[in-house]
């Protein structure tokens, strides 16, 4: 019997051990997402009782606007920003992977935007790339183009503009991550790459690239899910504008939950945004699986 | 030992979910013959008479102390609608910054239906000059107004001067106005002058179109905007105006323009007069000599047309001291609270000769009759009037402005767009 006592106190000291943070956890993550799923079939705007929608919110984003263009903007920042990032951070760390003089301060100065403040950073960037004034843009004068982009001014140029902008803010991240990935392959087989006669390409895209498989897949799964999540940077580069050009999905969740009220709608969007993550997800394991 | 750190781990666990429910409603409670009425607003550190209007009230009323709670001025609406739909009842007295929150908190049922106080108290509403009737919903009133901004043109009276050009008068038709902002164009690089300003909210150019009283900004359709955009848009290619997408990528305040002698006119809100005379003061501006000319306005309409904005004050719904948070805002709204108010440059709602005086008698106000004149005006319309889905129309109007403006879009599919999709909206 003492045994059993002993067994449910010692329970009992671990359950008080998660608590804290599972308290946490349930009331401020567990409990708003099962209630952000029951609103997507709900109409509610904040005070009101709350009436039963079906999948009307659903059908109404079939026809909405702001919805179709956010949709579109999220998926091409998306497949612009994954794949850049990717190929960048990895160029980088390779690069500074090397024995060159002065590597750990080029590593701290890769890093530096990731830990920059978004806000500070945001606006030295705009003034940097500013359509009229700015010196890119008085570069490109100089060196005779004649139709310098408008940038984050421009429609055709805002999306490329927070494209830019997140792969060089995240790149340093990322780079710390293959970083760790190039210290973990074993010297040996670049040793008996070079024993079979190879070159610098032929070691990376046999030795490196095949080494860095595991790391790549984490890179690219985390990217994703961060590129379908992005508001921050959109919020600080362009509002969203010119017009629709980088409305992002989080950014009109946003207007439809505060700046309409409809927490109904917004939260079908959310619905739809989770969807999109969780299939490419699984579509990248199953890729991933496959070349493993 | 282990078990009485399971204990005490368990107890502790209980007590912080306790406490943290129960802290709110003692803090809230003020001491015995004391009321402590909480106020939400906006930009205390900035915003000048605060401080004197609880200060005067707090000396008529010495049982009474007024708590201050800033929520911020950018997101003040949606911040206050948050917090009053989670239910918090230590607000008492709610500030309303515009319309279109007042609209949602009005039908989310938030605000005290102030009818019955209002009559009761004997509030004399002919005061406020039709603005309570803007706001009123189904002829109830939510909120009294105790600010009333409306929009001037300020002008730098040194730039005027060096071209040796007249000052702008107080009749302007809008071809007026637009020959007086390119006469006033000049030089180039740090000497450029630029003859006019907008600033970047739709505001500044959109609502040029409803001053003839025959449109509005919810009706759902936009084709009377055409001449003004286009106006602007020429304005901005012959470089009357700055460019609207260098102004907006590089989040240029309007007052450091107005502040560094690099334009002549600025159309603004009147609240910037106390802040300009306030920046002149302290020395932090290269603008010495500026004066208030009325708004421009389309031919054959009075001059004195122009747009305005109400600020008004509210009881929370679900304030426990609800007559004493209606007594403040009698105070604050009314005459006494008015005179205050124009003290410090700022314009009241109530706004009869005297309040006129006061401002104009502040030291800074410009010193000329036509300064003071221009304060006079004819008619105002609401920069958005009520309407239930004025939040929605307003997310599509700031987007297609931003892509007009920066010529992502030509006037012509600008306003097709507009008027499709608030159509949509409007047929919701």
């Amino acid at each position: 019997m003492p045994s059993k006592q002993a067994h449910i106190r010692k329970q009992l000291v671990a359950y008080s051990f998660i608590a804290p943070n599972f308290i946490g956890f349930a009331v401020f993550t567990l409990v708003p997402i099962v209630f952000a799923v029951a609103l997507a079939f709900l109409y509610w705007d904040g005070s009101n009782p709350i009436e039963w929608a079906g999948l009307a919110n659903f059908r109404d984003l079939l026809d909405d606007d702001q919805f179709k263009a956010a949709l579109k903007n999220t998926i091409v920042y998306t497949a612009g920003t994954v794949p850049l990032t990717l190929i960048s951070s990895l160029f980088l760390a390779v690069l500074l992977n090397q024995g060159i003089k002065g590597r750990n301060f080029f590593r701290t100065v890769s890093f530096f935007p990731y830990v920059a403040s978004l806000v500070a950073v945001a606006a030295v960037w705009n003034m940097i790339f500013n359509p009229s004034k700015g010196p890119v843009n008085m570069l490109l004068y100089t060196l005779g183009f004649e139709n310098v982009p408008g940038w984050a001014a421009d429609k055709d140029w805002a999306m490329i503009t927070i494209i830019l902008f997140s792969v060089w803010k995240y790149m340093g991240y990322y780079m710390i991550i293959y970083l760790a990935g190039l210290q973990g392959i074993n010297p040996e087989l670049y040793e008996a790459a070079n024993l079979d006669g190879t070159n610098a390409w032929q070691r990376f895209r046999y030795v490196t690239v095949p080494q860095l498989s595991a790391t790549t897949f984490f890179v690219m799964v985390m990217l994703t899910i961060q590129c379908f999540k992005v508001y921050d940077i959109v919020y600080m580069v362009t509002q969203g504008g010119p017009g629709t050009a980088t409305l992002v999905l989080v950014y009109d969740i946003y207007n439809k939950a505060f700046i309409s009220w409809n927490l109904g709608s917004a939260s079908a969007v959310a619905m739809v945004l989770f969807a999109l993550v969780l299939i490419v997800t699984l579509i990248q394991f199953r890729g991933n699986r496959k070349l493993q | 030992m282990k078990k009485v750190l399971t204990i005490v781990l368990v107890l502790s666990l209980v007590f912080t979910s306790v406490f943290a429910a129960g802290t709110k409603e003692t803090a809230a409670q003020a001491s015995a013959g004391e009321t402590t009425l909480k106020w939400a607003l906006w930009d205390i550190a900035s915003t000048t008479y605060y401080e004197p209007l609880i200060k005067a009230y707090e000396a008529k009323n010495p049982n009474v102390k007024i708590e201050m709670l800033d929520l911020g001025s950018a997101d003040f609406m949606t911040m206050l609608q948050t917090q009053l739909s989670g239910g918090d009842s230590s607000i008492d007295v709610v500030t309303i910054k515009d319309i279109p929150g007042y609209n949602n908190l009005v039908k989310r049922n938030l605000l005290l239906n102030l009818n019955d106080k209002i009559k009761s108290e004997g509030v004399d509403l002919s005061l406020y000059g039709g603005t309570t009737d803007q706001i009123s919903v189904d002829s109830k009133l939510y909120g009294i107004p105790f600010r009333s901004d409306f929009w001037i043109v300020y002008y730098n009276k040194d730039v005027f001067d060096k071209a040796g050009v007249a000052y702008p008068d107080n009749d302007m038709t809008f071809a007026e106005y637009d020959a007086l902002a390119r006469k006033m164009t000049s030089g180039v690089g740090a000497n450029k002058v630029y003859g006019a300003h907008y600033h970047t909210w739709r505001s500044a150019v959109q609502l040029f179109g409803i001053l003839d009283g025959k449109n509005t900004i919810v009706g759902g359709t936009y084709d009377f905007l055409k001449p003004y955009y286009q106006m602007v848009l020429n304005q901005q290619k012959d470089g009357v105006v700055q460019d609207y997408a260098t102004l907006k990528t590089s989040s240029t305040h309007y007052s450091g323009v107005f502040y560094n002698n690099s334009v002549a006119m600025m159309n603004m809100g009147s609240w910037f007069i106390a802040t300009l005379i306030d920046q002149i003061d302290q020395g932090k501006t290269e603008v010495k000599n500026w004066g208030l000319a009325k708004y421009p306005h389309a031919e054959g309409i009075p001059a004195g047309t122009t747009l305005g904005t109400i600020t008004s004050l509210g009881v929370s719904n679900a304030s426990k001291k609800q007559d004493a948070a209606f007594d403040f805002v009698k105070f604050v709204t009314g005459p006494e609270g008015a005179e205050i108010i124009a003290k410090t440059g700022t314009i009241p709602a109530i706004k009869n000769a005297q309040v006129v005086e006061i401002i104009a008698a502040k030291p800074g106000f410009p010193t000329d009759q036509a300064s003071r004149d221009a304060l006079q005006v004819a008619k105002t319309y609401l920069e958005m009037p009520l309407h239930e889905r004025a939040g929605e129309i307003e997310v599509v109007l700031n987007q297609v402005h931003d892509e007009i403006m920066t010529n992502n879009i030509s006037v012509d599919a600008g306003i097709v767009k507009m008027n499709d999709q608030i159509q949509k909206i409007l047929a919701k």
